[in-house]
């Protein structure tokens, strides 16, 4: 197994070092080459601040952080070489039309101006920018602004991408197209880190998941591996009768919500016999449903509940 | 070396690309003399009849001003991409460090050399002429264009260091405004309260006036040059150390 990105004991302080606490704490986190990391937390968790270490911004005040093999501080140029980054808010100069941004990186990095050319018609295609492409980006929608900026991150063909909370204040249809973006671009092998404060957006895109909370990591693994820390499937039943209820609390001990009881299951054989129980006790239910637990369940009991 | 040249050259293309993606914004910078040229010539230099005396003392008082208020683009536009995460971006990028700042100023260099142009095309329409020789009137330009530069250097530290582009503006506006208005470079300092008279003795931008009215149409006083030669090398002294400070702090 081949990692793109590999930090340890990341820390970092903003302003007075004994005033407030970290912005990053401690954090470990690791991406498998050619897959996406997932990396969720509330807002001022230190998403954006490990993003902006990763891409060689902001210096840690401890612990190291590897990117495509070479370290961030130390050799920041041949990191560069491999990284594209997209932040939170575009990042396009608004004064030049869709073209000229990406024929500023083209030239910037060095290709021949028809190279470059072809690049820029290449990527105002393939994210549909073609009609806007000769007008100042200043006039352009905020979903064609993202997808300008992801094209500008893209004409350096990075290896490595940092997309921080790039469907922020997207509509869902523009979130769609740009997730189908980024499984084209990790389908070519490309290694891309997501923050998202979106738990389906992690859920959909993430073949890892890092949770991060003030500054520390509070869970990692895949999808389905955290789904599973917060207890596995749940039964949901809810009886047919009002007056029931309490009968149903007592079998099945807890509380109802709004009508309805649900209870962690720890393997699938309890289910039927909870029902069974249910129906000794002469409950009859309207409905009954087994569901895995979802990521806001998970998001929920990791970060203290406290959104 | 030369990736760095190159990559700086490009981010100079860059920065004059607005000029002409939007038309409105180049004819105002090129009209911007003219307007200054009818306001001081015509509406107040107008009322005592001697039309080409006006002309002959507001004039280079009107180039000194506009290239002096052009100076304010550089930090704006620093600001404006630190603002904005487009230098953020650069940063990430394998390109030198210095081409950012080395673009911008190229490119303000070039804008300055267009608008003092520019004023020196509309003064010819409205009656100037260089009275002395093309040497003398190289030389009171390149005054003009060293202490622009020395206070380029100053904004682009206010860019560098401020929290947002209309802070930044708005500072740069109110030290550029008392500097030159609150100068010899439209009306004589006689008749003025005392402190006002002190002041525009003390302001480099008289002496700059003084020295370019004197190196265009005659009657140079010597000291005029030096004083402003040393305040030049003064403010770069000053604003570009700290300048450059500043910047590498936000490239590191």
């Amino acid at each position: 197994m081949t990692y793109a990105i590999e930090a340890e004991g990341l820390v970092k302080r903003y302003g007075d070092a004994s005033a407030s606490r970290p912005a990053l704490d401690g954090v470990d986190l690791r991406a498998r080459t050619g897959t996406v990391l997932g990396v969720l937390g509330p807002n001022g968790a230190g998403k954006t601040t490990a993003v902006r270490v990763l891409a060689t911004l902001t210096a840690p005040d401890a612990g190291r952080a590897l990117v495509g093999g070479h370290d961030v501080t130390r050799q920041a140029g041949k990191v560069r070489e491999l990284i594209g980054l997209t932040g939170q808010y575009a990042s396009v100069d608004e004064k030049l039309t869709g073209t000229q941004n990406l024929l500023l990186m083209g030239r910037l990095l060095g290709l021949s101006r028809a190279a470059a050319r072809a690049r820029a018609a290449e990527l105002l295609a393939r994210f549909g920018l073609e009609e806007a492409a000769g007008r100042a980006a200043s006039g352009y929608s905020g979903g064609m602004r993202r997808r300008l900026d992801l094209a500008v991150s893209l004409v350096s063909r990075p290896r490595i991408l940092f997309l921080d909370e790039p469907t922020t204040g997207l509509d869902p249809h523009a979130r769609g197209d740009l997730w189908d973006v980024v499984r084209e671009l990790t389908a070519d092998g490309v290694t891309v880190l997501l923050t998202t404060q979106y738990l389906e957006e992690a859920d959909q895109l993430a073949d890892d998941l890092l949770v991060i909370d003030r500054g520390r990591v509070a869970a990692a693994g895949t999808p389905d591996e955290l789904k599973a820390l917060a207890g596995g499937h749940r039964l949901d039943v809810r009886p047919l009768l009002a007056t029931d209820l309490e009968k149903t609390e007592a079998v099945l001990g807890a509380t109802a919500v709004e009508g309805r009881v649900s209870v962690p299951v720890h393997d699938l054989s309890e289910p039927p016999a909870l029902l069974r129980r249910l129906d000794d006790a002469g409950v009859v239910l309207a409905e009954h449903a087994l569901r895995l637990p979802s990521l806001d369940d998970v998001f929920l009991a990791l970060t203290g509940g406290d959104r | 070396m030369t990736t760095a040249l190159s990559q700086s050259l490009t981010l100079a293309w860059r920065s004059l690309i607005p000029l002409r993606n939007s038309p409105g914004q180049f004819a105002g910078m090129l009209l911007q003399p003219v307007f200054m040229i009818v306001i001081f010539v015509y509406l107040f230099g107008g009322s005592g009849g001697d039309r080409s005396g006006a002309v002959a003392y507001m004039l280079p008082g009107v180039l000194v001003q506009v290239a002096l208020m052009s100076t304010i683009t550089t930090g704006m536009n620093l600001a404006t991409d630190i603002g904005n995460g487009v230098f953020d971006r650069f940063r990430t990028m394998p390109i030198a460090r210095s081409a950012p700042l080395a673009g911008r100023v190229m490119a303000d260099l070039l804008t300055l050399v267009i608008t003092v142009a520019m004023s020196l095309l509309v003064g010819y329409a409205v009656g100037f002429r260089v009275t002395t020789s093309p040497f003398a009137a190289l030389a009171g330009i390149g005054l003009v264009l060293f202490l622009s530069m020395a206070l380029s250097w100053g904004s682009a530290w206010l860019g560098l260091v401020a929290k947002s582009v209309t802070s930044m503006q708005g500072l740069a506006t109110a030290v550029l405004l008392p500097l030159t208005f609150g100068s010899s470079a439209f009306v004589p300092a006689t008749d003025m309260p005392g402190w006002l008279t002190w002041w525009m003795g003390v302001n480099p931008v008289s002496h700059l006036a003084g020295s370019l009215r004197g190196l265009l149409g005659g009657g140079l006083r010597v000291s005029d040059v030096w004083i402003t030669l040393g305040w030049t090398a003064a403010l770069f002294a000053l604003f570009a150390p700290l300048a450059l400070r500043a910047y590498n702090r936000r490239v590191r």
